[in-house]
């Protein structure tokens, strides 16, 4: 099917916080994604309902047709905002455990990326810097083959070396069956590569439109638009 | 004008991206570091190259096909046209446009024809000492 | 999947609890040398006091480290950074929570294991095998006498099971606690002591009713019990109930994660 993504009316409550509000949104196959709000606008809330880390408290949520849940886990590819490795692991200890644990991961395309970047593997994460244990991490997201990638914040808190390096490996990584999801609040430096842009604000879907389409009826840039949409 | 194959692909945010890109290949195709019949990069190539969204890249690509510049091969992939001549039209439309620009900041300044061959003519002069 | 997720726990939580256990072994062997060698000498003597008194140690923290470090593994693997990776992998929270109680088990019992084989490396001479042999066989011959040769394997066999059923309920009723502790939105760590004291005093004021229940049931009714019967009785009366509460902390952990996870 060619919708990868598809929520319906979908609500989710902490208690009393309404973290996202009746959102209806239908991703197809082959974009990448800008999932775009200021912080706790419900992007991230989003995001862990995509994943199954987190119940919606109404409607729904399918990913390619299936409610989340183990299925769905073995075609989403997720990275989060933070360190979710183990401290103790090698480089090759990491990437033998997401080859052993999804049936997508290209072991050689991981080691490939690696050479690149003339990361030893045989390093302990531990002894990694910040920006090289979220380049390990990225390579490891991206070396699954999956249908839907979920980027949470990639670029956040990296220099523009690393931030170039972090956009070449989504771009060469793209295939026209998956689609990528990434979710920042810094649009400026990733408008260029993003096909649709979703903006969400305070829980509610406020746009999802193609990015070309922004760019000749507004004649602005997404950075721009954004900038008016939320402005404090 | 700016090719890309040489320096970085600057790219304006709030307009059409492939149409920037297009102008940039049309560059690089007019000043001759693409030459007729010569392979183009792939889509993904010239995507991270650029760094955009490679449905973009492709969009671009489609669009320079329908002009006639670019002509795939559905296995070995997209080639600079032959056409020289079509190539050479290409290159006039530039060089009129370019001039045309030019002719009308210099009539900006006041400047009339005789005046502005003068300068055009030292200018070069010196340039090529 | 199962099978990943316990290699997985195996090799993580293995890499600091076989060093602890190598260490372990090593001081009871070393200990085991110093007594066969005689030299009569102040400060040799100290030194003996010293590594029996590391070995004792060593004992103590195998067998606490082991038990203490499992709880905190099975908090850091999920709830923790971590638990963004373990619960987006193709497997189902119940999958998760089986796999730590296993590994958790696992390494509950070698401990144990361990820490006797240390002591026989450290005690063990031939004739020390026969005096355990001899009272071990005394001990046999006088319950088989009393209870009978079927009685007793079957109330050896189920006091093994009692042990391992302990210690899974032990274990599950920590990982519950720390589950409800994880629904709470600040004092997580408080949540979980607070559950714990509570769902412990709850155990405990329904088994002393059910006994309290069955006293007077049994007065009533009239039933007589046997007292050769009565061990029996009262370790499979404690199988029974330790089966039902683990099963109780079990669902109600597995609820949780399935329905209620709200990783920071």
């Amino acid at each position: 099917m060619s919708v990868v993504l598809e929520c319906r009316s979908l609500t989710k409550k902490f208690n009393t916080i309404t973290a996202l509000s009746d959102i209806n949104l239908t991703l197809e196959r082959g974009k990448i994604i800008g999932l775009l709000g200021p912080n706790g606008s419900g992007k991230t809330t989003l995001i862990k309902l995509i994943n199954g880390l987190l119940k919606p408290t109404s409607g729904s949520i399918e990913i390619a047709g299936m409610a989340p849940g183990v299925e769905s886990k073995k075609i989403v590819s997720y990275l989060p905002e933070r360190t979710y490795l183990p401290d103790w692991m090698k480089v090759s200890q990491a990437i033998q455990f997401f080859s052993d644990f999804y049936g997508d991961f290209d072991t050689e395309r991981a080691y490939d990326m690696l050479k690149r970047l003339n990361l030893d593997p045989n390093r302990r994460l531990k002894s990694l810097s910040k920006g090289t244990k979220e380049k390990v991490q990225l390579i490891l997201v991206m070396s699954r083959r999956a249908d839907l990638y979920c980027l949470d914040e990639p670029i956040g808190g990296v220099d523009p070396a690393a931030r170039d390096y972090i956009l070449n490996t989504i771009i060469t990584n793209y295939n026209d069956n998956s689609t990528i999801i990434i979710s920042t609040h810094l649009i400026a430096d990733i408008e260029k590569i993003l096909d649709e842009v979703i903006f969400i604000k305070e829980g509610n879907l406020n746009l999802h439109s193609s990015v070309d389409a922004i760019r000749e009826k507004e004649g602005k840039s997404i950075d721009s638009l954004f900038r008016e949409v939320f402005k404090c | 004008m700016k090719g890309a194959v040489n320096m970085q692909w600057e790219l304006n945010t709030d307009k059409p991206v492939y149409l920037q890109l297009m102008e940039y290949i049309k560059a690089d195709i007019i000043t001759g570091v693409y030459k007729p019949g010569d392979k183009l990069p792939s889509v993904r190539e010239l995507a991270a190259q650029a760094t955009v969204n490679p449905n973009t890249m492709q969009r671009a690509f489609a669009e320079l096909e329908r002009e006639g510049l670019v002509y795939s091969n559905r296995t070995t992939g997209r080639f600079i046209t032959s056409d020289e001549e079509l190539i050479n039209q290409l290159k006039k439309q530039y060089i009129t446009g370019i001039i045309e620009d030019f002719l009308e900041k210099m009539e900006q300044l006041g400047l009339d024809l005789d005046e502005i061959i003068s300068y055009v003519t030292k200018i070069s002069q010196n340039n090529k000492k | 999947m199962l099978r990943k997720l316990i290699k997985h726990d195996l090799i993580a939580t293995g890499r600091y609890l076989l060093p602890l256990y190598g260490i372990m072994l090593v001081l009871s062997l070393v200990n085991r040398i110093l007594s066969a060698i005689d030299i009569y000498a102040g400060y040799f003597e100290i030194i003996k006091i010293l590594m029996m008194f590391a070995y004792g140690i060593s004992v103590v923290a195998s067998i606490i480290v082991t038990f203490v470090f499992m709880i905190l593994r099975f908090y850091k693997n999920l709830l923790t950074d971590e638990g963004y990776l373990m619960f987006t992998l193709p497997a189902k929270p119940s999958q998760l929570i089986n796999s730590k109680l296993l590994v958790s088990l696992l390494w509950n019992i070698m401990s144990i294991i361990v820490v006797i084989c240390s002591l026989l490396i450290l005690f063990l001479t031939s004739k020390r095998i026969d005096l355990i042999h001899s009272t071990l066989d005394n001990i046999f011959t006088s319950l088989k006498s009393e209870f009978g040769t079927n009685r007793t394997t079957l109330i050896m066999i189920e006091l093994i099971l009692l042990v391992i059923i302990s210690i899974i309920q032990q274990t599950l009723l920590i990982y519950v606690s720390i589950a409800i502790g994880h629904l709470v939105n600040g004092h997580k760590v408080l949540a979980s002591f607070v559950a714990y004291f509570a769902i412990n005093t709850i155990l405990q004021t329904v088994m002393t009713a059910i006994l309290l229940i069955g006293g007077y049931v049994t007065d009533v009714a009239d039933i007589n019990i046997n007292i050769i019967d009565l061990p029996q009785y009262a370790i499979a009366f404690s199988l029974i109930v330790s089966s039902i509460f683990s099963t109780l902390y079990y669902l109600i952990t597995n609820y949780i994660f399935n329905k209620k996870l709200n990783l920071e």
